[in-house]
């Protein structure tokens, strides 16, 4: 380590300061009073420091409003859909990468065709198909559509394909079926890349909306993405800055915990997901 | 495990049986709506009407491509000079380049054809008496591929200057790694939330820091002349993170034999960044480049929230016209042949992505 490095970190982190000023801002609010607020957001320091401090508006968002709530429905859904994600994506990759069976370049081709196809795309006419069917506002029109994405395949296909064939020509000598071989060994393999899914998955739903834009009209129904959209866009009169950006740490907090914790695997799980899907 | 038993399933039916819940999902949701939004696109259909009665909607044809894309008396001519020159220096540049040799057969194209549309689409007027039967279609895709065209440079750019500078494993890198990333997790309305009141002219940090620099506070996101500035800059705050990982990841396949070697030469810093970073990472800056096109000509959120695609429409970009001509003025059908074009153009883009992707794996 020489001197040129101490200067290259030290150049580097004013701009990683930067870069951290607004979200330290949105924090900074949030534990401010709002009629300060109404007043000026620059206490201390610009409002970088939360001074005077008060905890009230997080206090406020839990006794009314229906933030918790939509915190729930986020939480549902996220974890729904990442446990669907995973259900079909190990299934189906397992096969394509491990079993033979005919239509197998066929199938491939047609999912990776699948790959090319943007949310924003299809939007209109699953909005009609779940009209139809009166599915809007509930929790499976929020989940099923992300299950259709083949990204995930992909991903486990990429894995599966991997892993050396002597373990599986092993218990088939000793007898073992093509499914058990999938649970029992296949699948306890598979965890590294299971978690980097379901990671990708979970990140997905939580910050997605689009779709649960037009999918959920009901406020009961709102994901925590959608609730904060809601009441954005009239922040000053209604509820106060301080509540809003309140509501914009807790609609963060289970991202940026999970980010924090599981740090490779949501690098690893982003890059994947940006450069496939 | 049991031993020594046959499994009660062949392999063929095993890999059916697992393929099977994705495959119905994936045909119910993906595959089936696809279609199902062409041949939506192809009807009069109106979303009101058809949600009262199934059989409000008419077979048009093409009319809604037309009507969007269309117009009375179209005329062609070289009537945008600054785009259709640039368009005509990029085709000479792309010539040149293939003349000698500097470019890959597929970079040749790829340049080749956008320069084409460039001096090619920003032709098309209006002649004597004649009209856009859709004013807003093409000023929107415009808005859409300006939004791209500078939001995509910026984050490459200050992307690849970090990555190269961050290409350490040491302890303190990989805590500015994480506070530059930090910002791609959270998701697009707390983004436009934090923007929204950073821009604020009465209540933003940038303004109260203008105030006190002595300067006035700029209308941010009312001002035509820099709510598109405001986007892009939320934009490149928020996804800055993702390109600079795969940059990092390019530049640990360079080995540090060859900067050993340039040292030697005489080649540090910046010499070296020029003369051996970019030429090495030439195949991650296509990619991230390409990746980052087809993610930011998807924007919705920021230009919904922030601008609501104001002012004057300066910030309406295509995914919120589409969203916006479906489910406000509940046209359906024009929605949907917008939501094709943008599937063509993504589709597009998709493909040079897999053509990249598929070199890299050989």
């Amino acid at each position: 380590m020489n001197r040129g490095y101490y200067w290259l970190v030290i150049a580097l982190s004013i701009p990683a300061f930067i870069w951290l000023v607004p979200t330290l801002w949105m924090v900074s609010l949030s534990f401010q009073p709002n009629d300060v607020l109404a007043r000026t957001t620059s206490s201390t320091a610009f409002g970088l420091v939360p001074l005077p401090f008060t905890a009230d508006n997080y206090a406020a968002l839990f006794t009314f409003g229906q933030t918790p709530w939509w915190f729930l429905n986020s939480l549902i859904v996220s974890l729904g859909m990442t446990l669907g994600v995973l259900a079909v994506s190990t299934t189906a990759g397992y096969a394509l990468a491990r079993l033979d069976f005919p239509f197998k370049r066929t199938i491939l081709v047609i999912c990776l065709v699948g790959l090319m196809v943007p949310e924003q795309a299809v939007f209109i006419p699953l909005y009609t198909m779940f009209a139809d069917l009166g599915w809007h506002n509930s929790y499976h029109a929020l989940i099923l559509p992300r299950m259709a994405v083949p990204i995930g395949v992909f991903l486990m296909l990429q894995f599966f394909r991997a892993i050396p064939q002597d373990i599986e020509e092993a218990a088939r000598l000793d007898g073992v079926g093509w499914l058990r071989i999938f649970w029992y060994i296949m699948l306890p393999l598979a965890r590294p890349a299971m978690m980097t899914l379901a990671i990708l998955t979970f990140l997905y739903a939580w910050n997605d909306y689009l779709w649960p834009l037009v999918s959920a009209q009901q406020r009961e129904y709102f994901t925590i993405t959608l609730g904060l959209a809601s009441i954005q866009s009239n922040f000053a009169q209604s509820e106060g800055l301080g509540r809003v950006m309140a509501s914009g740490v807790i609609a963060s907090l289970p991202v940026v915990i999970l980010f924090l914790i599981f740090q490779r695997y949501v690098v690893q799980a982003m890059t994947a997901g940006g450069s496939k899907g | 495990m049991r031993q020594g038993r046959k499994s009660y399933l062949s392999q063929q039916q095993s890999a059916w049986l697992l393929l099977a819940p994705f495959l119905v999902t994936y045909a119910l949701f993906l595959v089936y709506p696809f279609f199902r939004g062409i041949w939506i696109s192809l009807h009069d259909w109106n979303l009101l009407a058809v949600a009262f009665n199934p059989d409000a909607k008419d077979f048009i044809g093409l009319r809604n491509y037309e009507r969007v894309m269309w117009g009375r008396n179209i005329e062609w001519g070289f009537t945008a000079p600054l785009l259709q020159g640039l368009g005509l220096i990029g085709l000479a540049f792309t010539a040149f380049l293939h003349r000698t040799n500097r470019l890959s057969r597929f970079n040749t194209i790829a340049l080749g054809i956008v320069s084409l549309l460039l001096v090619v689409l920003p032709g098309f007027h209006p002649g004597e008496g004649g009209r856009w039967y859709d004013r807003r279609f093409w000023p929107t895709v415009a808005n859409t591929v300006l939004f791209v065209g500078l939001t995509v440079p910026g984050v490459t750019v200050s992307a690849l200057l970090l990555a190269a500078g961050m290409n350490r494993e040491t302890r303190a890198m990989g805590i500015l790694r994480t506070l530059f990333f930090l910002s791609q997790v959270l998701s697009v309305t707390v983004v436009t939330l934090i923007w929204q009141i950073m821009f604020s002219p009465r209540q933003g940090l940038i303004a109260n820091i203008t105030e006190v620099m002595g300067g006035t506070p700029i209308n941010w996101l009312t001002d035509q002349q820099f709510a598109m500035a405001a986007i892009v800059i939320a934009t490149v705050w928020w996804s800055l993170g993702i390109a600079m990982i795969l940059f990092l990841a390019g530049l640990q396949d360079i080995s540090s034999e060859i900067y050993e070697a340039a040292a030697l030469d005489n080649a540090r810093g910046a010499r070296a960044f020029w003369y051996i970073t970019l030429p090495n990472l030439r195949r991650t800056i296509t990619l991230v480049v390409v990746l980052q096109i087809i993610l930011h000509f998807q924007v919705f959120g920021q230009s919904h929230l922030m601008t609501q695609g104001g002012p004057n429409d300066t910030t309406q970009v295509l995914v919120r016209y589409i969203y916006q001509t479906g489910f406000r003025d509940s046209e359906l059908g024009r929605a949907s042949a917008m939501a094709v074009f943008l599937f063509v153009i993504m589709g597009a883009f998709s493909v040079i992505q897999f053509i990249i992707g598929r070199e890299k794996d050989e």
